[in-house]
């Protein structure tokens, strides 16, 4: 008589291949962002509490580990954006019989928009500090 | 089921069972459901539908399309294709009815390759005067089997049974009143009573050793219908596809030559110009009906002449012949052959773009097949076949590339409106009825499936495949088609002796091929002596030593196989000519000067 | 002595194990060999009991995937000579599928999917065929032809994690069908298959593994169909909301 074996997903199925590996590396970027995220919170929390305390928040910036967080969030942000922006094109599709896009361009308009809007942040927090001086 | 007791069968009831889920049984399901949407429909087939043999069609489908084409031309062309020896009111029906159908498969979603315009594009086949050979890339059977699939889908009264064997047709009162399968998963012996029965099984060509066929293509309904007495009709033909893989036998698409390939012999020479195909044609602008695209029997012919005199290229996997189609450019091979490209690439390591790929013939196709009417209906009332496992009476003694594909579609229809038109009719049957003869067969598998004795399977296969590629190939000798009809003979013999391993009742594969050698031995059985009676030769069917001219004063008939105790029983059919009498066949210049007013 | 390779065969037999287990084979090592044909030479030679689907061996039928040293591929278009001076040769039934008996796996599930998405055309107004042929250009039909390629083979269910974790998840071959036809300028019928884009089991439960597209043996890239697909369904939510917040609610 008939008696499928049921495979269950093992708990480890995404050590096992390497294309899962890359997947969960990718997924796992979402973590130093939310480290970053958390501790802009504690900074808006200490900004709160008064100039004494948001200052030590500062100090706490200095500290070489926190640093080194800080450039893993980065390159983890880059390494997010520029694998997500390499998968646009195959999501994107702008092929109808009145407008045309070519996924080159679909891809270099988001490296494009990626760098202004990087840019732009920058410089604004560049003119505001300047300006607060 | 304990042992001694009657096996347990499973009864279901149907109003119309169609075994195959192939391009033929699809297309007759869903004539039958649009025919009327009352009748209960089942579609049972021992593969998932789109594993059916139809997918690995790759050429294209033939119809009627173009201004400076006609019906007329069409119906010609098959006709001296296949020797004369097609039903012409058949033929008429047919090119009558295949553009139809190939507009039909267009509105259901068959991508059908275009011209820019966006209108449907033709290529050219071998054998046909005029480009009228629809295609979609070099993947038709797969767009056109998924196409009707997926259709299939839409139709609530279409039930499927799928991975079911049927092993059995069921009389009642003389007239197919249903089928007996097994359910592949459990082992299950299902009956399922019907008042109408298509047999749309495909063909046999898994009887040779060198096929371009799927395992699956075991001539299984062939088998069915002549163990109840239905005649098997024109069996000795069997199509030789000139471009198979050399090893494999895997199928390199006609169309190759059609969008401009040639084939060089191994001292680079357009051998085919000296077959009765040339003048030698410029190279890249394929000429309908010459050289390259003559018919098929005529260049698997031209091959074997080749290989004899020692022109054949050796390779590793065997004998072959360079086709060539460097020339036709990267884009081009691209846009319509990325399938042969692909296949090349795997299966012979060879990039078609910038090597010659090795081909040789290989069996491809049976012409003949379970006797039927232009209606699809066999003797047998209530039982209808259709497609390749059918004889119709279309093809002949040669099936023009691309006529089969258009005949599932076109005769697939029809056996569809008749079968329900009698289920509409006639009273359901009452699978009760059928219980005791079901419990009888299915007594019968389960002794083969329990089977003890000393012969071995894949023995048996193989000593049949070779038997066949020996006397009933390329070029019958008489010697060894006696020597075939004998070693068929003696295996029948052996396969009752035959010693089974495995005793699961659960996808028991060694079970179904048991079944399915049975199956291929009734039919090679067939073909041997279908090919030992008719003493001439005429398209596929050639006997260069004894009788190689066409004899029209006593073969110009179809030739009728009935099973029978010992030797199979033959008898003959006479052929329905309306229009066009037998003249010689001409291609190349001959044919050009023929055709000339 | 001719080389040969050992291949370890996937065994269940239901009536008789209660869980798989491995067998090892020696099968004579050729150039041209593929693993269906080592497969079918083991049947044929050495033990007939063990089972596995086939029939073309040319890569179109879609019968013969298995997972082959855990990856998921057909048969017939993967060779000894690929895994020459490899470790370890093993072959399993389908990752992610109930396994029926040795290689053969139950696909009916991956079968209802693909029957659940309305994989036909859907004409509003459906011309008769005398009327002819729908017309397409090469252009319109270059927008679905890789998502028609499909042969049904299952590889990218064993690929997809998300279906090994919830086999209701329609899975990236039905997910693509759907989407071959949404794309078909012949079809007007994306709306009655949005039910299916957006519900729990549609493209939303993708995640965007990508693996699906790197093992299908057809190049269909079954990732890109369902993430346009989440596309289509944003674009579908929007308008929708548009609508209600026009008040004119008819979606």
């Amino acid at each position: 008589m008939r008696k499928p074996y049921v495979q269950r997903q093992r708990a480890d199925w995404w050590l096992r291949n390497p294309a899962y590996r890359r997947y969960m590396l990718r997924e796992a970027t979402a973590l130093p962002l939310l480290f970053y995220t958390l501790l802009l919170m504690s900074g808006l929390y200490q900004f709160t509490r008064g100039e004494a305390a948001f200052l030590g928040w500062l100090e706490l910036l200095r500290n070489p580990w926190l640093l080194a967080l800080h450039g893993v969030a980065l390159a983890a942000a880059l390494f997010h954006a520029v694998t997500w922006i390499a998968l646009v094109p195959k999501i994107l599709v702008i092929d109808t019989d009145r407008l045309r896009v070519s996924p080159t361009v679909v891809k270099r308009l988001h490296q494009v928009g990626a760098v202004v809007c990087n840019v732009g942040l920058l410089l604004l927090v560049l003119l505001l500090v300047g300006g607060g001086r | 089921m304990n042992a001694g007791d009657a096996p347990d069968i499973r009864a279901l009831q149907a109003d119309i069972v169609i075994v195959g889920g192939g391009g033929a049984g699809l297309r007759a399901a869903i004539a039958a459901a649009e025919a009327n949407p009352q009748l209960d429909i089942l579609l049972l087939s021992k593969v998932y539908p789109m594993r059916s043999h139809t997918v690995a069609a790759e050429g294209g489908c033939a119809g009627v399309i173009q201004l400076h084409d006609s019906l007329d031309a069409h119906f010609d062309d098959t006709v001296s294709g296949g020797d004369w020896l097609c039903d012409q009111d058949v033929v008429d029906y047919f090119v009558h009815h295949a553009t139809e159908e190939n507009l039909r498969l267009e509105h259901w979603g068959c991508p059908w390759s275009r011209k820019a315009d966006g209108s449907i594009n033709v290529r050219a086949f071998g054998g046909m005067k005029i480009e009228r050979t629809w295609f979609a890339a070099d993947k038709t059977g797969f767009h056109i089997l998924h196409t009707l699939f997926q259709t299939s889908l839409k139709y609530p009264s279409i039930r499927r049974c799928d991975e079911y064997f049927c092993t059995d047709l069921l009389l009642e009162d003389g007239a197919c009143a249903g089928v007996q399968a097994i359910d592949m998963r459990n082992g299950t012996h299902t009956l399922i009573a019907a008042s109408a029965v298509i047999l749309a099984t495909g063909g046999a060509a898994r009887v040779y050793r060198y096929n371009t066929n799927g395992g699956i293509v075991t001539g299984d309904g062939m088998a069915l219908a002549y163990r109840q007495g239905v005649a098997l009709r024109d069996m000795e033909f069997v199509q030789y596809h000139p471009t198979g893989l050399p090893g494999s036998g895997i199928l390199i698409t006609e169309a190759a030559r059609g969008e401009g390939g040639v084939l060089t012999n191994s001292d680079g020479y357009r051998y085919l110009q000296d077959y009765g195909l040339g003048p030698e044609t410029p190279l890249g602008e394929a000429c309908n009906k010459y050289m390259e695209l003559g018919p098929r029997d005529r260049l698997s012919q031209a091959f074997w002449h080749e290989a004899k005199a020692g022109r054949a290229l050796a390779t590793s996997r065997g004998e072959a012949v360079n086709l060539d189609l460097r020339h036709l450019g990267e884009a081009r091979i691209n846009e319509r052959l990325p399938f042969i490209r692909d296949l090349a690439r795997t299966y012979v390591n060879v990039d078609a773009v910038h090597e010659p790929i090795p081909v040789r013939p290989t069996a491809h196709y049976t012409m003949g097949g379970i006797q039927t009417d232009r209606h699809t209906a066999t003797a047998l009332p209530g039982l209808f076949a259709v497609g390749e496992c059918a004889s119709v009476g279309l093809h002949g003694a040669n099936r023009l590339g691309s006529n089969s594909l258009a005949e599932l579609s076109v005769f697939g229809r029809v056996a569809g409106e008749q079968a329900a038109a009698r289920a509409s009719q006639g009273p359901a049957v009452d699978p009760r009825r059928l219980l005791a003869r079901a419990q009888d067969n299915a007594a019968g598998w389960e002794s083969l499936r329990e089977a003890r004795g000393g012969e071995h399977l894949a023995t048996i296969r193989d000593e049949m495949a070779r038997a066949m590629e020996d006397g009933a190939g390329i070029f019958r000798l008489p010697g060894q088609m006696q020597q075939t009809c004998a070693k068929i003979a003696e295996l029948k013999g052996r396969y009752r002796e035959l010693g089974l391993v495995d005793r699961s009742r659960v996808f028991n594969t060694e079970w179904l091929n048991a079944i399915e050698l049975g199956n291929l031995l009734d039919v090679a059985e067939a073909m041997a002596h279908a090919a030992l009676a008719r003493k001439e030769s005429r398209g596929s069917h050639q006997r260069i030593e004894d009788f190689p001219e066409r004899d029209d004063a006593q073969f110009l008939r179809h030739s009728l196989v009935y099973r029978a105790a010992d030797t199979p029983r033959l008898d003959w059919q006479d052929v329905v000519i309306t229009r066009s009498q037998p003249a010689e066949r001409h291609y190349g210049a001959a044919g050009q000067q023929e055709s000339k007013p | 002595m001719t080389e040969t390779v050992t291949v370890r065969v996937q065994r269940y037999r239901p009536e008789e194990d209660q869980e798989p287990w491995a067998q090892s084979f020696e099968v004579p090592y050729s150039e041209d060999l593929s693993i269906l044909d080592a497969l079918n030479q083991i049947k044929d030679q050495q033990d007939p009991t063990l089972s596995h689907r086939w029939s073309c061996r040319m890569a179109i039928c879609g019968s013969c995937g298995v997972m082959i040293n855990g990856e998921p591929r057909l048969a017939c278009k993967t060779f000894l000579r690929d895994y020459r001076g490899k470790d370890a040769l093993e072959v399993r039934a389908l990752d992610n599928f109930p396994i029926e008996r040795d290689l053969v796996s139950d696909i009916s599930g991956f079968i209802d999917h693909l029957e659940t998405v309305q994989p036909w055309l859907i004409r509003s107004d459906e011309q008769p065929v005398s009327a002819g042929a729908y017309r397409q250009t090469p252009e319109q039909m270059q927008r679905y032809a890789a998502f028609s390629q499909c042969i049904n083979c299952g590889l990218c269910y064993a690929a997809c994690p998300q279906f090994g974790r919830d086999p209701a998840f329609l899975g990236p071959a039905a997910l693509t069908l759907a989407q071959r036809y949404n794309l078909d300028s012949r079809d007007e019928g994306a709306s009655q298959r949005m039910n299916w884009l957006n519900a729990e089991a549609g493209v939303w439960s993708c995640t965007f593994v990508g693996y699906c597209s790197q093992v299908c043996p057809k190049d269909v890239d079954p990732a890109a169909a369902i993430n346009q697909g989440k596309v289509a369904s944003d674009i579908n939510y929007a308008v929708n909301l548009f609508n209600i917040l026009r008040g004119k609610d008819d979606a």
